[in-house]
């Protein structure tokens, strides 16, 4: 692999935001807030608990389109941003360009502190397994027990970005090709969280 | 506005973590808050959206509470003015708030703006968060707790207002 991971995170794990005069962040071709990871977890939890056993698959699949949307706009605004072109850009070589940025982009989803994640295993166009050893969604076994696992957002935003590598059209087109099955989770007592991505 | 907040930032290398004032903190953009609005939105039967107010209420309180607390800000107008360059910083907006007047008026919103670029005007207001922000303001700028304030948004961006307005209730 080309991509120096530790680099990235160092370098891309420093940059600050805020808000601008009008209290927006625009950046990465989307707005931006950086709300408490706590709200997204104790709403998520709220939903899930009113919906009870017979909505909880349908709130729970919301919350996941949710990052896969937020990962495959975002996602792409951020591959194409200064910000990785500089750092990562240079990591990337012609003939592995696909792999390697998506290597670089779960590199700068651990530096922005979504999950401390990386891709496992890659198959091309076919399949990838992402390993996240520490996320904020997990600390809901604080709180609350979920029966299956929870972390909607690292699910959708891995899906995400295979749609924006692999996808059967570019960007903005290519969204939904990929499918994600958490297969283990922080949350219910495994050691780590794993993601299977697939077609 | 945002310049006045006083924010130290921390990154925790072996959690790979984000620490606002030492809240937990992470960076979404308006895709994943409108989606999650639009499900608090449609879950009338979850009550979705006095799920989020409840959440935004309950999850914004204490980082509020904490940085008077650090920065010893007891006066009432200060603390308001202090909340309004929180809610800016963290890029939720530009709002004033005058609690004396039972009101705020917010003239951006990341909520409302993030919406209209998603979708377009909505049929009625959504910022679910931005009333839940201005519950524990209250809460937090009075010494109380943010379930003891009702709060209304009356005009919204999102509807095609220019500013969105809020009435701001002790129960």
């Amino acid at each position: 692999m080309a991509i120096d991971r530790q680099k990235v995170i160092d370098d891309l794990s420093k940059i600050k935001v805020c808000g601008n005069a009008d209290g927006i962040i625009p950046a990465f071709g989307v707005l931006v807030n950086q709300l408490p990871a706590n709200f997204w977890n104790v709403f998520s939890m709220k939903i899930l608990k009113a919906a009870g056993d017979s909505l909880y698959d349908d709130a729970a699949g919301l919350l996941e389109n949710a990052g896969s949307e937020c990962g495959y706009h975002t996602g792409w605004g951020i591959i194409n941003s200064e910000e990785f072109k500089s750092v990562v850009g240079p990591m990337i070589k012609k003939e592995t360009a696909l792999e390697d940025t998506l290597h670089g982009a779960f590199a700068v989803f651990t530096a922005w502190g979504w999950a401390k994640a990386e891709i496992v295993e890659l198959i091309p166009g076919e399949k990838m397994v992402v390993r996240a050893y520490d996320y904020y969604e997990a600390d809901v076994k604080d709180s609350f027990k979920p029966k299956k696992p929870f972390a909607y957002m690292i699910s959708g935003v891995s899906r995400a970005f295979m749609d924006i590598a692999y996808g059967d059209k570019p960007y903005p087109d290519g969204f939904g090709k990929f499918k994600c099955k958490q297969t283990k989770a922080i949350e219910c007592g495994d050691s780590y969280g794993e993601f299977l991505i697939t077609k | 506005m945002s310049n006045t907040f006083q924010a130290q930032h921390k990154f925790d290398p072996a959690a790979m973590r984000h620490y606002l004032n030492g809240e937990l903190s992470v960076l979404h953009c308006h895709h994943y808050t409108a989606l999650f609005t639009q499900l608090a939105n449609d879950a009338k039967l979850l009550k979705g959206a006095q799920q989020m107010t409840e959440a935004a209420a309950e999850t914004m309180f204490p980082p509020l509470q904490k940085y008077f607390k650090d920065n010893q800000i007891i006066d009432k107008k200060i603390r308001a003015e202090a909340a309004s360059a929180y809610f800016a910083y963290i890029g939720l907006g530009k709002v004033q708030i005058d609690l004396e007047a039972g009101k705020a008026i917010m003239t951006h919103s990341h909520i409302d703006e993030g919406w209209k670029k998603k979708w377009g005007n909505a049929a009625k207001s959504i910022n679910f968060i931005g009333q839940g922000f201005l519950m524990a303001a209250a809460a937090a700028i009075e010494n109380s707790t943010p379930s003891a304030y009702n709060v209304d948004e009356t005009e919204s961006i999102a509807c095609g207002k220019n500013a969105s307005k809020f009435t701001i209730t002790k129960k």
